[in-house]
This record gives C-alpha cells, sequence and structure tokens, in this order.
C-alpha cells in the first residue's frame, strides 16, 4: 500500500502533487472545493452542491486505448483522491478573453451567456462534445447540455452554439499537448492502493479487485465508494464527516462489458454512460431508462454497482434489470456467489450484500423472443430528475392470453417491488383493453404509495395504473 | 444595427468574470453563518449563545442585542427585524448569526445554541389567513363603472375561484455579501443586488451610522429575478454586522438549500371573480379579488398587489370593473419580487376568465380575446383611469394568427385530438399589456456620472445593476451613440454608490428606460461644454465663425457641419479641452415626467407607457403520463425601435422560458408544519433544455418606434414573462380535448404532471 499521502494528477499541463499532510484538504474534499481553493480556477462554480445544474462540470481526461478520453463531470460530487492520475480540464484551460476556444466563441457569438455564472459549466459540457469523434445531432447536442441548467438565456442560442461548433472542428490547444499530457499520465504509478489519511479519516483507493476485496474484508465499517454521485451529497449537503472509504472507481478489472451470446456481463464500476452506449438496440428497456437516467455527467461517474448497491426505492435501474432478470456476482476475498436482482433487495436500502463483500459483475440476460419488455419513467422533468414512479414490465403472450408477466415498479413502496396481485390476476387472461383495465385496479391492492415532494398518493397510484395501460397501448396487443 | 454582444460574455465564457464569491480577499477573512428559526410560528422564552462562542474557530455569535443601530431590515414597511426579538414568525427566520473560520466551526457552534420556544399555530395557506383575518396591511381597491347594473345587463354570469403557485428564483449564483470594514466607521461592502443604494441604507441603519460611510459595490450578478432586490439587504446587514464586531473582513453566501428555505418566492395568489357578459363573449362587468400570500412580513408585497391589480384587466376594456385585492399574512418566508412583479398572477386570472367564457360560449378563445380589446378610438379607458394610447394589441393579434397559422394548426389539433386517445395536443393564444414604470412615482428617477479621460477614453458610471440582462452593454451602446464614438472608447464601471448616490432598483423592467436617459443626459452636458470649446477653438485656430449648435460629434470625430473638411480627432480634441481647462465630468440625471396615483382612490396615470406582445404555443400531452412537451412557439414582441436586437431576443426567450417554468414544473410543497419540501434542485425543478419548444420562433414587432424614450425603444425585462402563460392554457385545452370539451377541466396551476393527471382523473367523474 502506498502510504505517501500524497496523490498526483495533471492540472494546467503540469503533474500537479497534493500532499495531505501539508495542506488543508481532506480526503473528502470536493474537486470543486479544490479547484475553487486555487486562484486561477474560479471558473468553476457551485450552483447547487448535488449535481442538478451542471455550473461545476469540468472535463476529465484519461487514459483509454493510447489515447485520451474527455468526459464532463460534476466538480461537486468527486472527492479528490479519485482524480489520481487523471487531467482536469476547466475553461480557463481553454482559452482566453482575446483568444477564446471555439466552444468558447461559440457561445460568445450566439449570445449564450446572460448573467454567466452557469456558462463554464456549458463551456465543459460542450467541450466535452467537441472532443467526442463524431459529429452529434441535435439529440446528442441536447443530451449533452441536459445536465446544466441556465435561468436566463432558455437554452436556445447555446444549443445553437453547440450545434454549431461541433459541427465545426478542428484541432486545438488541449490536442496539441496530448501526447505530453499522455506521458505524464502514464507517469502516475497505478499498482499500488493509495491510502489517504488524517487523524479522522481513511481513504483507500485500490486499482486491483484483488486489492479492494482484501480492503473490504479488513474494513467492514467503510463506506463503499465508486461514482460517489449519491455519496458525496453525505458530504457537500449535511457536512458528515465519514471517517472510512474505499473508492473502487479505479479497479481496472471491475471496468468491463462483455458480450456472449446469452447477455451482456458489466463490470460493477463501469460507467452507465458506456452500458447506455452499449445496450443501444440490444436491450431496448435499459437503453430507454439510461438515456433518461440522471445526466451525462452523472452518467459518466455512477455505475451499476452503485445504483443496484444502494438499492434506492427509486434507483432507475432496478426495475428494468429485475423485468431483464439480471444476475449479480458477488464476491469476498474467499468466495464467489451470484445472486437475482429479484432477491437482492431485501429492504429500504437493504440488501443481501454482505459488509465483506463486492458487487463485481452484472449478467444482463438477453431476453427470449416471445418477451416483452419495456421501461417507463415518470418524473417531473424529463432529465435530470428522479424517478416519481417507475416501471419495467416483462410480458409473454400465448395465443392472445397472458402466459406470464412480471411488473416492476419504483417509488411505490419502500424498494423496488413487483406488482404481484396485478401479475396474478393477469395469468392466464386475454391481453386486452377490459383486461388491463381490470388489471389497473388491482394496483390499488400492490401499493400504498406516500406523498412526498415529487407528488401526492393519489397522483402516483394514477401513474402506477396508467403505466400498465401504456404498456398495453404500446405492446403491439 | 449590428449585433453587439453582452460586454461581459467574452469574460464569462473564458471564466475571468469575477462574481464577489471569486474574489481574492486577506487570509483574515471570516465566514457568516445563519441560525434560523425551526419553528413556523413561536415565542422565544430565552436563550444561551455563551457556549456557542467559545469554540474554537468561532470569532463571534450574534443575536438582536449585538445590533448598534436599528433592528429592522424591511424596505417600505418596517415589519421585518434583522434578528428576532422574542417571536419567529417563520421557519429560516434569522435569529443569531455566526463568523467563524469553517463550517465546521460554525455547525460546533449552532449545536451548541440554546432556545426554548412556546411553539403557537402558523397559518400557511391563504384560506386559512382568510379565516384567520391574517391581513400584512390594509386591503386596496380599483373601480371603475357600475358593477351591478353591468351584471344586471348581462346575459350570462359566471363566478368562481382558483389559484397559481410561488416560483423559486433560482438565481445560479446564491445571495452572497462581502463585507470589509474598513477606517473609523467605514464599511466596503460587495453585495449580489440589484439596490445598492437600498443595501447601503440598510447596513447605514442598522450598524447606526451615516450612508456616507457605507461604500457599496456591485460589478455583476449571476442572476436575480427579483429575488436580489430587497433580500440582498439581509445578507448585507448580516454581513456587515459581523464585520464590524469582528473587525474582520466577513463573506456570508448561501449554500443552496438554505437560500431556498429561507428565502421569499413569487407570492401565490387565491382569485375569486364574477363576470358577466354577452353572447359573443364581451365582458360587461367583472368583480375580482386577489388574495397574496404574502409571508409574514411585508416586503414589497403591497406593491406587488399594486402592479397585480392595475393588470387586472389586462389588455381587455372592462366597463364595469371593481378589483379588490387583500395582503394575508402567512408564517412563511416574505415572499418578494419576482419577474413581472404581480403582472403574471394579475393577468392569468383574467385570460382564465376569458378562457372560461370561451368555454362556456364554445367559442374560440383568442376570437374572444380579440372581442375584448382594448379600442384605438375609444373603449379604451382603464379601470385607473389612464387612456390606452397607441394600442398594438390589433396590429400583434392579426400579424401573429396569420405567421403561426393559427386557425388552420388548431383545426389540425382538433383532428389530432379526435384521431389519438393517448396524446392530445392544445394550442392557445396569450396576450400582454404591460405598465412600464415603477409604481410608486419616485422612485423613477435614475443618476449617472460620466468621467472622460484626457487620453479620450471614457468611463460611464450609473445607478443601474447587471444582472445578466444586458442593461450595461445596452448602456455602454447608448453612450457610444450619443456621444459619436466607438464602442472601445468606453468603459461601465461598476455600479457603486459613492459614484452615483440615491438611485433606485434595478426592476421594473426600466434599467435602460431610467438609467439610459440619464447617461444620455450627463453625455449632453459635455457635448455642450465640448461644443461651446470646439467653436471657440474654430475660431482661434481657423479663423472660423462657428456656433456651437453646428458641432457634430460623430464616428470619433468632433466638426462644424458648415466646414466639414475641418475635423478634430475625438481623443485630440479632448486632449486640448483638458490643457483648455474645461471639465471633463458630468453627472446625469433623468425622471419620468407625468407619473402620478392616487392610491386611495385608485386612479391616476402610473405608467409612462405599455409594453405589448403576444406568444401562441403548441403542446402535447401524454395523458397517461402527464409528460407535456411543447413542440412550438410564436412570439411577437413590441420592443419599440430595439437598442440592440440580440440582447432583447436574449430577454425575451428567456422570460418566455421562465414563465413557463412558472406554469408547468415549478411547484412548492409544504410540509403542515411549514417545511418547504422542495429546497433544492433535486426536487424543485426549473425548465431544462428540453423543456423549450422544439420549434422556438421569436420576432420583434417591427416599425414600432417608442414615443419618448431613450432611442425610441421600450422596456423589455418583465413583458414577456406573461407570454408563458400560453402553455398553461394550451395544456388545459388538450386535457379538456379528452371529455371532447364538455367539461371544463380543473387544472391547477402549475400543470406538473401530477396535477395534469389529477385535472384528467377529475374529468371522469
Amino acid at each position: 500500500m502506498n502510504l505517501e499521502n500524497k496523490i498526483s494528477f495533471v492540472l494546467d499541463g503540469k503533474i500537479q502533487v497534493i500532499d495531505f499532510n501539508y495542506s488543508e484538504y481532506t480526503p473528502t474534499t470536493t474537486l470543486l472545493h479544490y479547484l475553487r481553493s486555487l486562484p486561477t480556477h474560479k471558473s468553476v462554480k457551485e450552483g447547487c452542491g448535488e449535481g442538478d445544474c451542471g455550473a461545476c462540470t469540468v472535463v476529465i481526461g484519461e487514459n483509454n486505448l493510447g489515447g485520451i478520453q474527455y468526459r464532463a463531470f460534476d466538480s461537486c460530487l468527486i472527492f479528490l483522491p479519485s482524480i489520481y492520475g487523471k487531467q482536469v480540464i476547466t475553461t480557463e484551460n481553454l482559452g482566453s478573453a482575446d483568444n477564446l476556444h471555439p466552444v468558447q466563441k461559440a457561445l460568445y457569438e450566439f449570445d449564450g451567456s446572460q448573467c454567466g455564472f452557469c456558462t463554464p459549466g456549458f463551456v465543459m459540457s460542450i467541450y466535452a462534445l467537441y472532443k467526442q469523434d463524431n459529429i452529434p445531432d441535435k439529440t446528442e447536442v441536447t443530451d449533452a447540455i441536459a445536465g446544466n441548467l441556465c435561468r436566463c438565456t432558455g437554452y436556445r442560442p447555446i444549443i445553437d452554439a453547440a450545434e454549431y461548433v461541433c459541427n465545426n472542428k478542428n484541432e486545438d490547444i488541449i490536442d496539441k499537448s496530448e501526447k505530453e499530457t499522455l506521458a505524464l499520465l502514464n507517469s502516475v504509478d497505478k499498482s499500488e492502493t493509495i491510502l489517504i489519511s488524517s487523524s479522522e479519516q481513511k481513504y483507500y483507493l485500490p486499482f486491483y479487485k484483488e486489492d479492494a476485496l482484501k480492503l473490504r474484508n479488513e474494513n467492514p465499517q467503510a463506506v463503499l465508494v465508486s461514482g460517489e454521485t449519491d455519496v458525496a451529497l453525505r458530504v457537500t449537503k449535511k457536512n458528515e464527516l465519514i471517517p472510512n472509504i474505499i473508492d473502487i472507481s479505479q479497479v481496472k478489472d471491475l471496468k468491463f462489458e462483455k458480450e456472449t451470446s446469452d447477455g451482456f456481463i458489466f463490470g460493477a464500476n463501469y460507467s452507465l454512460e458506456d452500458i447506455r452506449q452499449t445496450c443501444e438496440g440490444k436491450l431496448d428497456a435499459l437503453y430507454d431508462m439510461l438515456c433518461v437516467f440522471g445526466s451525462r455527467q452523472i452518467r459518466n461517474r455512477a455505475c451499476l454497482g452503485g445504483n443496484l448497491g444502494s438499492a434506492s426505492p427509486i434507483g432507475d435501474a432496478i426495475p428494468v434489470l429485475m423485468a431483464y432478470d439480471a444476475e449479480l456476482t458477488i464476491e469476498n476475498i474467499n468466495a464467489k456467489r451470484t445472486v437475482k436482482l429479484r432477491d437482492f433487495i431485501t429492504g429500504y436500502r437493504q440488501t443481501k450484500c454482505n459488509a465483506d463483500e463486492l458487487i463485481t459483475e452484472i449478467y444482463i440476460p438477453f431476453p427470449t423472443k416471445d418477451k416483452i419488455i419495456k421501461s417507463y419513467k415518470i418524473s417531473k422533468r424529463k432529465d435530470l430528475d428522479i424517478a416519481t414512479v417507475s416501471a419495467c414490465f416483462s410480458l409473454i403472450l400465448e395465443a392472445g392470453k397472458v402466459k406470464n408477466i412480471y411488473a416492476f415498479y419504483g417509488g411505490m413502496a419502500a424498494w423496488t417491488k413487483r406488482a404481484l396481485s396485478t401479475e396474478k390476476y393477469l395469468i392466464g387472461k386475454e391481453w386486452n383493453r377490459n383486461n388491463v383495465e381490470l388489471a389497473m385496479k388491482e394496483l390499488a391492492n400492490d401499493f400504498k404509495p406516500i406523498s412526498d415532494a415529487r407528488s401526492g398518493e393519489k397522483a402516483r397510484q394514477i401513474m402506477a395504473a396508467n403505466l400498465l395501460l401504456k404498456f398495453w397501448s404500446e405492446s403491439g396487443e | 444595427m449590428k449585433n453587439i454582444q453582452h460586454e461581459s460574455a467574452k469574460y464569462q465564457v473564458s471564466g475571468e468574470a469575477i462574481y464577489i464569491d471569486d474574489m481574492q480577499v486577506s487570509d483574515r477573512l471570516l465566514h457568516a453563518y445563519i441560525y434560523t428559526s425551526p419553528h413556523a410560528h413561536a415565542k422565544i422564552l430565552s436563550f444561551d449563545i455563551e457556549k456557542a462562542k467559545n469554540v474554537k474557530g468561532v470569532h463571534a455569535v450574534l443575536s438582536y442585542k449585538d445590533i448598534p443601530g436599528r433592528n429592522q431590515m424591511g424596505p417600505v414597511f418596517h415589519d421585518e427585524p434583522v434578528l428576532a426579538e422574542n417571536l419567529v414568525e417563520c421557519i429560516g427566520q434569522a435569529i443569531f448569526i455566526i463568523a467563524a473560520e469553517n463550517q465546521r466551526a460554525a455547525d460546533e457552534a449552532m449545536a451548541l445554541i440554546e432556545v426554548e420556544y412556546e411553539i403557537l399555530k402558523p397559518i400557511l395557506t391563504i384560506k386559512e389567513a382568510i379565516e384567520n383575518n391574517s391581513l400584512l396591511q390594509p386591503e386596496r381597491k380599483i373601480e371603475i363603472g357600475d358593477i351591478n347594473a353591468g351584471f344586471a345587463s348581462s346575459k350570462h354570469i359566471l363566478e368562481g375561484e382558483f389559484e397559481s403557485g410561488g416560483q423559486e428564483h433560482w438565481y445560479l449564483e446564491t445571495q452572497i455579501c462581502l463585507s470589509i470594514p474598513g477606517e473609523g466607521n467605514e464599511i466596503k461592502a460587495y453585495c449580489s443586488t440589484q439596490h445598492p443604494s437600498e443595501t447601503q441604507t440598510i447596513i447605514a441603519e442598522v450598524l447606526g451610522i451615516g450612508k456616507h460611510e457605507v461604500e457599496l459595490e456591485c460589478r455583476r450578478m449571476g442572476g436575480a429575478f427579483g429575488g436580489k432586490e430587497t433580500q440582498a439587504n439581509h445578507l448585507a446587514a448580516w454581513s456587515s454586522l459581523l464585520a464590524v464586531k469582528t473587525n474582520r473582513p466577513v463573506k456570508l453566501r448561501l449554500f443552496r438549500d438554505i437560500d431556498q428555505k429561507i428565502t421569499g418566492k413569487r407570492h401565490p395568489y387565491y382569485y375569486k371573480y364574477k363576470v358577466g357578459f354577452d353572447d359573443n363573449g364581451k365582458i360587461i362587468a367583472a368583480d375580482i379579488e386577489h388574495y397574496l400570500n404574502g409571508g409574514y412580513a411585508t416586503d414589497l408585497t403591497m406593491a406587488i398587489l399594486e402592479r397585480g391589480m392595475l393588470h387586472a384587466e389586462n389588455s381587455y376594456f372592462i366597463p364595469n370593473m371593481k378589483i379588490v385585492a387583500k395582503p394575508m399574512k402567512t408564517n412563511l418566508p416574505s415572499n418578494v419580487a419576482f419577474r413581472g412583479f404581480g403582472a403574471p398572477q394579475g393577468i392569468y386570472c383574467i385570460e382564465n376568465i376569458i378562457d372560461k367564457i370561451a368555454f362556456a360560449l364554445k367559442k374560440d378563445t383568442a376570437e374572444v380575446q380579440k372581442e375584448n380589446f382594448y379600442g384605438i378610438d375609444d373603449k379604451n379607458m382603464t379601470p385607473y383611469g389612464t387612456k390606452v394610447n397607441h394600442n398594438r394589441l390589433f396590429v400583434i393579434y392579426d400579424q401573429i394568427i396569420e405567421s403561426s397559422n393559427y386557425i388552420k394548426r388548431k383545426a389540425d389539433i382538433d383532428k389530432f385530438n379526435q384521431e389519438n386517445e393517448f396524446v392530445k395536443k392544445g394550442i392557445a393564444l396569450t396576450p400582454v399589456k404591460f405598465g412600464i414604470s415603477f409604481t410608486t412615482a419616485f422612485l423613477n428617477q435614475a443618476g449617472a456620472l460620466i468621467n472622460v479621460y484626457n487620453d479620450g477614453t471614457i468611463l460611464v458610471n450609473h445607478g443601474g445593476t447587471e444582472m445578466g440582462q444586458g442593461l450595461f452593454t445596452k448602456i455602454r451602446t447608448i453612450a457610444a451613440l450619443e456621444f459619436g464614438v466607438s464602442l472601445s472608447r468606453i468603459k461601465i464601471n461598476a455600479t457603486n454608490t459613492s459614484k452615483v448616490p440615491n438611485t433606485s432598483a434595478t426592476a421594473a423592467s426600466s434599467g435602460t428606460d431610467l438609467n439610459g436617459m440619464a447617461v444620455k443626459n450627463g453625455i449632453e452636458k459635455l457635448k455642450k461644454r465640448l461644443a461651446d470649446f470646439t467653436a471657440n477653438l474654430l475660431k482661434r485656430e481657423h479663423q472660423i465663425i462657428s456656433k456651437p449648435q453646428d458641432i457634430i460629434f460623430d464616428s470619433d470625430l468632433i466638426y462644424d457641419k458648415n466646414y466639414k473638411d475641418i475635423q478634430y480627432k475625438f481623443e485630440e480634441l479632448i486632449k486640448k479641452a483638458y490643457m483648455g481647462q474645461i471639465s471633463l465630468s458630468a453627472t446625469g440625471f433623468y425622471r419620468t415626467p407625468d407619473i402620478h396615483f392616487d392610491r386611495a382612490g385608485g386612479k391616476g396615470n402610473p405608467f409612462h407607457y405599455y409594453a405589448f406582445g403576444m406568444g401562441v404555443s403548441e403542446v402535447s400531452v401524454d395523458i397517461l403520463t402527464g409528460r407535456l412537451t411543447v413542440l412550438r412557439a410564436d412570439i411577437l414582441h413590441d420592443v419599440g425601435e430595439s437598442v440592440l436586437p440580440n440582447i432583447d431576443i436574449g430577454q425575451i426567450e428567456g422570460a418566455y422560458v421562465q414563465g413557463l417554468g412558472w406554469v408547468t414544473g415549478e411547484e412548492m410543497k409544504y410540509d403542515d408544519k411549514g417545511n418547504l419540501l422542495n429546497y433544492s434542485p433535486d426536487t424543485y425543478k426549473i425548465p431544462g433544455v428540453r423543456d423549450i419548444p422544439h420549434d422556438f420562433r421569436v420576432k420583434l414587432l417591427e416599425n414600432c418606434p417608442n414615443y419618448n424614450t431613450i432611442r425610441r425603444s421600450k422596456a423589455v425585462g418583465e413583458p414577456p414573462f406573461m407570454l408563458g402563460l400560453s402553455v398553461w392554457f394550451a395544456v388545459k385545452y388538450a386535457i379538456a380535448s379528452v371529455c371532447k370539451h364538455d367539461v371544463e377541466p380543473e387544472l391547477k396551476l402549475p400543470a406538473t404532471n401530477e396535477n395534469i393527471l389529477l385535472a384528467i382523473d377529475g374529468l371522469k367523474k
């Protein structure tokens, strides 16, 4: 284990070293607060401290297949140690007022900045899109900036600027030093687990599954994070001091995708955005859900291991993967076991994963041809919102009758639940409007939802029932 | 005119623009934290803050007893203490303030504060306030004609009640103030405020010092929308108190959740109405009551209530009308100014009534709207006794009905709705007639200070503040045009109370109208001096008989129009004027002419002019999920002769989208103790990039110079906000089609997915 209590990363074209023995930073200082503490990166703004506005968006470059992959992240949701060995880019690194980067120039010329507080965040989200290989269409452009809020412009000029600049790409200032940056990134050793510690906190950053499992075994009380899109809020919103953290975001052998003839296997910390891109056209219900999951910044960071492992009642991936009958691989230092996701969650934020175990893989079988699987998410706002009610259905019809149906709902109970009596009611019946409407009434027996900030109980009941009807209307009777 | 970009945008895109939290301050800087009431209504029986003061890293814990001046921060009515004394009247009301080195020390101190409360029953809703006759101030009335006679001669009568919800400003930059003590009583504050002079005043009053000791500066705000018109004063009072007590710089920046919990919102309204009309939908009489949820303190509620009343008839001539408005007091944070300032609520009320009339008569709403428009030559008297001049309603209506293809699209929508069960569409038009001026007449004044330096560069100071709306860009453009020089010579200074004193808030859409005129006045004084000097110079240097009134300032050149071949470069002439001992600095001043309003009688001439506009929105609604999509919006808006069309279009688009947010996704829910449930962007949803119209067509009305305003332009900040209402009415239309327009939907405002589904569910019963 590396006990130097230091992290190294690339900023402003140089390797920067933070020595936690001699600095004001703690292991859970966020990247946002670190950057704002510097005199030279004040562009990075705090708008909300919870990843819901994008004002703190930065681009992070990572060594990927011999090149650098650039992606946008909310810097308020990143603990400092997890940028170890990566490149951080802010709008100051792209250009200055008298020498604007094409992305900055486009926003300027299209009147995309009024009060300007959200602007650096938009610059960075658009910049990540600019660095992609493809020329994005309008859907992709709006997806790339759906994680950024603007209260002044009404967005139209920002969309226009982003479309224009991504259709007129050129080699830029970051490209010009990419080789040097790559060499710097490669010079950072990523073999020994990094430990950042203070008198109050210990933060472990392992690079291999074996090390992660060992740490899990030795520190069963530690909070496990990967994308920390959930756990970071305990620090930013509640000022909580988390004493022990194991960060598995850089564990290489958990970051993978594998397609077999039966289905997909995803590593536990493989990003949701990678999964979204992979499963397009192959796992439609999952793809549909991931398209409205958080924002691009969140999906770049969040992973299935976290979304399933935290067992939130409104975790977007849970009902979908239950409908696909996904299977989790769970390991400790001694053994490996598999658990069906349908059996995995045992209560409000409770699972069958023991304190010494890690979710390591998620297997999603391809549905058989006779299965119709569709997912739905109802939220107040289409993007960057948490589900009020979500559902995923899996249906097999035989001669117009329901042979088998699974209905999984999020947001209707303390954890994702099946509508068992509704399912039971439908099995064996004709899959027609009349029976579906009768089944909608059954749902009242399955769920007693709550009223909260997102919706009242009554509307939740209506939503849940309507989603069954929507599924029927789209399942090609 | 060629597009001129926002003067700060270059620095904003590159990250160089400095907001208050970006300023480098000395390492003696302390951070301020507020201890707030956990109860909506309670007596404070006793408190102990001594233990908290001893926490390491804590430098001050102050209560109301530590205030050297006046414990009062209400802007007009003095019912809002800086720190609570023996009573708290809302959750989030400040009781103590703490200066600490970091959050952790402050948290520890807060945990050690002890307060003994006697909890009282809170009043949270307008209806509870009505039942308890809980008013902030006396009600107000405006009346014209005879409503009883009007109802007696009306063939149809409708009456009922409905409501509209609040709205959180959600400026991207949360409230912030940095206070730095100087020598003696001096204090300098950098505050994100729309009203530097009032912020200065409150600091002076709370500290018990003269205003000349307080310098207030604001270079830019990261958005404001009315939320920093009075509430910035609170931050400034708190941070300045701590700065003086600790004799160190103190910065108070609210974390988002705290900002949302403790600051006021747009006023929720409850409306009662009775309306009489004929077979064509022509309104003969209307009796309207506005009930505002003002929260616990008056703040600007009376001015908001007044603007709501003065827009209660929107664009319509109503010969017999009575408007009564009541400012209800509740145990919520005091509600405050928000873009539109009561007008959106007043206009929503009458527009919904018009829509109900159209529904009752089975007529197209746009036809009923047109039937009721103010006339050009007659039928043009408002309920408050002002004649509507230069009426552009018909011009705009005819153009937008045509350009939006309203009639054909509505027919297509009806056909679509017949053919589709689960997706319904709707279309609606909303007109706006918005009165421009502060309705408190004396506020319609502005000052400027123009400094020409002897190298030919010009520094313009004025009393307006930049919150993103492009005021500085417009002022800079106006100054260049008025002075006949290039833009590059002109810089706009940060707004500073030591440069221009006694200013009004940048509010009521009036920033350019007032400050542009004041700047023009200052420049005219300088031009007069320079013209006199030039005429003399021409005589002396070229033996020309030149009159000052013939001197032209154009394209950075100064010359006599009769001797165009002899020209002085601007900087050359300025140098000569300096050497000739001519003053190169001048103040400017402007007051809007002929504005008066008698509040007791409800009559007068409260507005300099009206801004007009219309919007047509088309939506689709997934009636199973309540998902709303704005398919297309057409806007035609009257800004007079635009100073900068790109800036004006930015204001119109932004205002429309903010209005769309108010009427669709933005919703405030409270628990029964008065806790706001939607206190972070996690659950409070402003429009995102995919919520705007998929097809967004914004046009400025052409060939429509304004009268007697800066460069014949019109104010633009607030009026287009109301056009977002068209989205709500389009949603209502789509929902009504579920029952083939037989039953009027009871749709709440905002039309969230929840409220849409409940309205549809209501139709089935």
